[in-house]
């Protein structure tokens, strides 16, 4: 399977009459786009606002981030949530870097879940995104929008923005061209058929809040009671999988540009061969805990042929202890494995790291702790949280949770929770 | 000019070997024997304003004493820093520096540094609390390591940021601290991982755990004669949550009554776990604590009682501290009534 991304990088982002580039500017048609975002009968109103990095601004009620991403050739944006169903991953897909699409959630009541970026200050260190522009969309719900209701449109629009924002790349030589080119997990040629074969298991949810109809993560399935799935990872790449709505420390940008995915490729036909891709959930019930991880393990070893694997995980603590028990299976079955992992101490001694103490599973990466505290400076301008003014505008004491996109769970994250 | 106070033991404060370990806590001016060493390495930086000296056993035989009569002292030279040792593998000497050290943080607020070797025991016990420079065994080295423990001192005079262990020369203190670093996280595992598969020695961003095996109990034996409880860690309350217990990070427990129910009514129940799908325990609690069915058994005969109440929290990001003695107190009021075995139900 081959994906060529086809990026284009943008330098400024404006509102203007239509949306196109202008050298390296993007000119956005604000009004014309907030007025498509708005006809989905689910949202009352549709604002869009553009921040810049180095503004003193911090975007509240922060609900998911998206990459812009146009599909020029090889099926439709986001098949099964955005597009029909098709399957992601091939052919030629625009890319904007430099800019991104954030959509907030209006609706959120308790402080506690509420993620911001700042784009300047100590906030901004913490988080790539405060180095681009953003197209922020806040969407209202309709009187008769339930909850996920108004969360599926709201993602929805988030979509269509980075496709919309996107597109405008097509008749564009792009800046930079990448390709993810990558056969069958059994056609290795055979002068690289020495280089070990590493899997990745990528947990995609957690069923600890179980997803409803309308909360479509893979090919627009809830994945209720998936079990472990092999994808191609150009798959992830293009648009198969978004985040969910309440994906505790990552994104569907985070997905979308997914970090293991990219250092495995990498390494790939050099160090490593990538073997493949397996898709997992953590589960509720302990049965369904035992099948999963035996079932992944099955994947790994015995299915894709891999010598090692690397695990990552999304929420909190039982998807953690679901992601060790995976990988303690592939350990028993000979597979070496790697687990990024979080921080999970509540009172930020060393003792409370680790959830988990399972033989093999030696090798961890973390991406830092997600409650350690954080003071954040006051800013003069803020972005989709106005009913929290003023007391959002800072300064503020709050912890790195808060903080979208520094404590990554799928790789990205550039924080590690060091012990002193 | 940094105001330094140093703590020596008789040896080191230059009154003598073991025939003088008794003596009691003096302070005198300036710097005196192994305190010099301190001063060298403070050069310009500061001044040893006093050597405060206390005997070994003294210390050892009467800590209270000896640690309440050289904080007094202490706080009568009202320094900036308090240098304690270096005690290297002296056992008496290294508790001695670490109770005084961390009593002086504590009492004073003024800041603490000391030094050791590893298996020194004063290492364990007081590395949680107090800054301690990793040092050789014994004083081959001094100056040198005097000038490691100086420049972390005045580190923390300064609030300057604390390097790692590694870098600036410390027992791990057990705290974890957000760290910027160059590669993702991706690139990291990716590293870890091809070293792992080539066979070269990796090395954990996480400490593996040390959790001390819990042994399996005796079996309880005759269980027509046993009084059985059951506990859970996964949230049950009565509706109201009457005992405020946190849906996350718990420090409470609550202990609901059951006598006289030979079933638990969902409308009366309610759970306030947040980490897990709590829906179908809410619908038919017993799926979480099984009264129905150990009423039942307990009519059958075949267990002897049930226990009259059932003990309840949250086990989600509860602290190792909290979830032990939580654990210690409800095992003691079991143990106080009685209570032969105990049904735990996680989740």
């Amino acid at each position: 399977m081959r994906l060529t991304l086809e990026w284009s990088d943008v330098g400024e982002i404006r509102a203007a009459a239509t949306t196109r580039f202008s050298e390296s500017a993007l000119e956005i048609d604000v009004d014309g786009l907030g007025a498509q975002l708005a006809e989905d009968s689910r949202l009352e109103r549709v604002r869009i606002d553009l921040v810049h990095p180095g503004e003193p601004c911090r975007i509240g009620r922060v609900f998911d981030v998206f990459a812009p991403r146009a599909k020029v050739e090889g099926g439709p944006d986001f098949p099964g949530i955005l597009g029909a169903l098709d399957r992601a991953g091939s052919g030629r897909t625009r890319a904007l870097a430099g800019v991104a699409v954030v959509v907030t959630d209006q609706e959120a009541r308790s402080p506690a879940t509420l993620a911001l970026i700042d784009m300047s200050g100590p906030g901004a260190a913490l988080t790539e995104f405060a180095r681009c522009h953003h197209v922020v969309v806040s969407a209202w719900p309709a009187a008769n929008a339930g909850r996920s209701e108004y969360l599926a449109a709201t993602r929805l629009a988030g979509l269509k923005a980075a496709v919309h924002l996107a597109r405008a790349s097509a008749d564009r030589a792009p800046d930079r061209v990448e390709v993810f080119d990558l056969p069958p997990p059994t056609r290795v040629p055979a002068a690289l058929q020495h280089l070990p074969r590493v899997a990745y298991v990528f947990q995609i949810h957690s069923h600890q809040r179980p997803t409803g109809i309308d909360e479509g993560i893979l090919y627009g399935d809830p994945v209720r009671r998936m079990l472990p799935t092999l994808v191609h990872p150009n798959e992830v790449l293009d648009g198969a999988v978004v985040r969910g709505f309440m994906g505790r420390n990552s994104t569907t940008h985070a997905i979308q540009n997914h970090r293991v995915i990219r250092a495995l490729f990498a390494q790939h036909g050099q160090a490593l061969w990538f073997a493949g891709v397996v898709l997992t959930v953590a589960q509720a019930t302990e049965p369904e805990r035992v099948r999963s991880a035996a079932m992944a393990a099955g994947l790994v070893a015995d299915v894709l042929g891999a010598d090692g694997a690397i695990f990552t995980k999304i929420g909190g603590g039982a998807p953690h202890v679901d992601m060790a028990q995976a990988a303690a299976w592939c350990e028993a079955l000979g597979i070496k494995t790697t687990l990024v992992v979080e921080d999970m101490s509540t009172d930020g001694s060393s003792e409370g790291m680790l959830l988990f103490n399972f033989p093999g599973l030696d090798a961890l990466v973390n991406v830092g702790g997600s409650q350690e505290s954080l003071a954040l400076p006051a800013v003069s301008r803020v972005v989709g949280a106005d009913d929290l003014l003023p007391a959002f505008q800072g300064p503020l004491s709050t912890t790195y949770s808060s903080v979208c996109g520094a404590i990554e769970q799928t790789g990205a994250s550039r924080l590690v929770a060091v012990v002193q | 000019m940094v105001r330094v106070v140093c703590f020596v033991n008789q040896f080191f404060g230059q009154l003598g070997g073991e025939d003088k370990a008794g003596v009691e806590p003096d302070a005198v001016s300036g710097a005196v024997g192994a305190a010099r060493a301190v001063q060298q390495a403070l050069g310009d930086a500061g001044s040893v304003v006093a050597t405060l000296r206390c005997g070994d056993n003294y210390a050892a035989e009467q800590p209270e004493a000896a640690i309440a009569r050289m904080v007094a002292l202490v706080a009568g030279h009202q320094p900036d820093l308090l240098v304690a040792g270096p005690a290297f593998q002296a056992g008496r000497y290294g508790v001695a520096c670490g109770e005084l050290c961390a009593a002086v943080q504590n009492q004073l607020g003024i800041p603490a540094v000391t030094g050791m070797h590893e298996e020194n025991p004063g290492a364990d016990l007081y590395r949680r609390q107090v800054y301690i420079v990793r040092t050789g065994a014994d004083s081959a080295r001094m100056l040198d390591e005097a000038r490691r423990i100086v420049a972390l001192g005045l580190k923390l005079v300064r609030r300057e940021a604390i390097g790692s262990p590694a870098s600036d020369g410390y027992f791990p203190r057990g705290i974890t601290r957000n760290t910027p670093v160059a590669e993702t996280a991706a690139e990291r595992a990716t590293a870890m991982l091809l070293a792992k598969l080539s066979g070269r020695a990796v090395t954990s961003e996480v400490p593996l755990p040390t959790f001390a095996a819990v042994p399996a109990p005796p079996r309880v034996g005759d269980m027509r004669r046993a009084t059985i409880a059951l506990v859970t860690d996964g949230g049950l309350v009565p509706r109201g949550n009457p005992d405020n217990i946190e849906p996350l990070a718990a420090t409470r427990f609550g202990a609901y009554e059951i006598a006289g129910l030979a079933e638990l009514d969902p409308a009366r129940y309610d759970n306030v776990h947040r980490g897990y799908d709590t829906t179908y325990v809410k619908q038919d609690p017993h799926r979480l604590v099984p009264v129905d069915v150990a009423r039942e058994l307990e009519r059958a005969g075949a267990v002897g009682k049930l226990h009259e109440v059932v003990y309840s929290t949250t086990g989600v990001a509860t602290t190792l501290a909290h979830s032990q003695r939580m654990g210690r107190e409800i095992a003691l009021k079991l143990k106080a009534a009685d209570v032969t075995g105990v049904i735990l139900t996680s989740t």
